[in-house]
């Protein structure tokens, strides 16, 4: 593997994520990580849109009129977003969450690092690195949302999955932590150890 | 080829479309028959939590199968009455009613549309009659099923569902089983304007702290339009079975008042 592939790869997993340093795709991130399987679910989703969009605009790129170029992003991300809502509806396994996670599915296609990507890297790089781009971000992104939903339901529920873990030894559990602003908090503190790590993101 | 002359724009857009949506049709085509059978199994589902027999989560964990068979063991009748409360004819008791069915008959109960309503009557082998609500939330439709008890006035217990309520707010209308257990032994007044009402400080309390049993129970706190819309469903579908539910049990009912009667008369 040559060090650029491994650049775009790695690269949006930490130094250059998506949510706490592009921040990018805050909105979802406050709203589905109330529990694990949510937020896994939504993580799936997010990285087979990201991925499958790329990998189609990429191969398309020479053949994209630039004049209606967005128009084009829009109709193929959309498509993977209503498969993608499609699916998950039809199994009995994640037909209830589909049902809990509701618009959230639909607003994939609102999500910045969606887009983004396939501007700033899809449409000028060949199908297959653009395909790891989209991955690997819908990788980081999916990677944040895990971290908040782990304290929100451990803390917000008392469960890991829906099994009890705090539940046992008698936690209360704190319904602040369910509110949307505490993972904002959340995010808050995540940036703070990210930056903490990697000096060279800190403001002079 | 010149990719930015007008022509090939527009028919580089055109075609793009096309693809796309023949792709979505073909997927939404195959994959409708088991996105439907998991629906019909999740309003069971609704129903059955509605009747008591579990908790919506319950019936989640089992799977699709086992609610369908639960349901089939404990189904008993499943009819349709008019507006006089009249029973209709018997349908299938593999059927169900989807938000959409349930949507147009909405709109002959709140009289937007002529017609004879046929409104479903769902009998479980209890005696437990549930009936179902639908109406209009803040952001979208919102819909449920109410459980009575063998005296078709008592509320044996409900359950709510919505397309696109406020997280944490509206949503609680589903998500809150507090909420839901509200209804629990409440009563539906049929001769009232309001058969049953959702509202602010609807659940006064006996000064030893006990609930007074009436029709009314209190509005969710933060979802203001949520509950109204909620009130105005449950009050107008159950007005509309009013005729059914009146000539159910006449006897029994006024057991039921006596009682009531006799326990005013032994606390004053």
């Amino acid at each position: 593997m040559n060090a650029n592939l491994k650049e775009t790869i790695l690269n949006p997993i930490f130094k250059g994520n998506p949510i706490t340093v592009l921040v990018l795709g805050i909105c979802s991130s406050l709203a589905v990580t109330v529990t694990l399987k949510g937020a896994l679910v939504m993580a799936l989703s997010v990285i087979a849109v990201t991925g499958i969009s790329s990998l189609i605009l990429s191969t398309l790129r020479n053949t994209i009129p630039s004049r209606a170029r967005i128009i084009v992003q829009l109709v193929v991300v959309a498509m993977m977003v209503i498969l993608v809502d499609q699916i998950l509806k039809s199994f009995e396994a994640t037909y209830a969450i589909d049902k809990q996670l509701s618009v959230y599915i639909g607003l994939i296609i609102t999500n910045c690092i969606v887009m983004g990507r396939i501007e700033a890297f899809a449409l000028g790089n060949k199908p297959i690195p653009s395909m790891l781009d989209g991955i690997a971000n819908g990788v980081g992104y999916g990677m944040i949302l895990l971290i908040v939903a782990f304290f929100r339901e451990l803390l917000g529920s008392g469960t890991l999955f829906g099994f009890d873990v705090l539940n046992r030894i008698g936690y209360v559990p704190n319904n602040l932590v369910i509110l949307p602003p505490f993972a904002l908090i959340l995010l808050g503190c995540i940036v703070w150890v990210q930056r903490a790590i990697q000096k060279d993101l800190q403001e002079k | 080829m010149n990719t930015n002359s007008n022509a090939y724009t527009i028919i580089y857009t055109t075609a793009i479309v096309v693809v796309v949506a023949a792709v979505l049709a073909f997927v939404s085509q195959s994959l409708k028959g088991k996105q439907e059978a998991n629906e019909k199994a999740d309003t069971i589902s609704q129903m059955m939590t509605a009747a008591q027999f579990g908790s919506k989560a319950d019936f989640q964990a089992k799977g699709n199968t086992a609610v369908l068979a639960e349901y089939a063991e404990n189904i008993a009748e499943a009819f349709t009455v008019n507006s006089k409360g009249q029973k209709i004819a018997d349908f299938d008791l593999g059927k169900v009613y989807s938000p959409s069915e349930l949507k147009k008959l909405n709109y002959i109960i709140k009289g937007a549309q002529d017609g004879e309503a046929e409104l479903p009557v769902f009998i479980f082998k209890d005696n437990t009659t549930v009936v179902p609500v639908y109406g209009a939330g803040l952001w979208g439709a919102i819909w449920g099923y109410i459980a009575f008890e063998p005296d078709g006035k008592t509320i044996k217990g409900a359950y709510f569902d919505h397309e696109s309520e406020t997280a944490g707010l509206g949503s609680k209308i589903k998500d809150d089983v507090n909420f839901q257990n509200e209804f629990k032994n409440e009563y539906a007044d049929f001769g009232a304007e309001k058969v049953f009402e959702i509202v602010k400080g609807g659940s006064p309390k006996e000064a030893d702290g006990s609930e007074i049993i009436d029709n009314k129970i209190d509005a969710i706190t933060g979802a203001t339009m949520t509950s109204n819309g909620l009130s105005e469903a449950v009050s107008q579908w159950l007005k509309a079975y009013a005729p059914y539910f009146e000539g159910l049990a006449p006897v029994e009912e006024e057991v039921a008042e006596e009682a009531v009667e006799e326990t005013i008369a032994e606390e004053e």
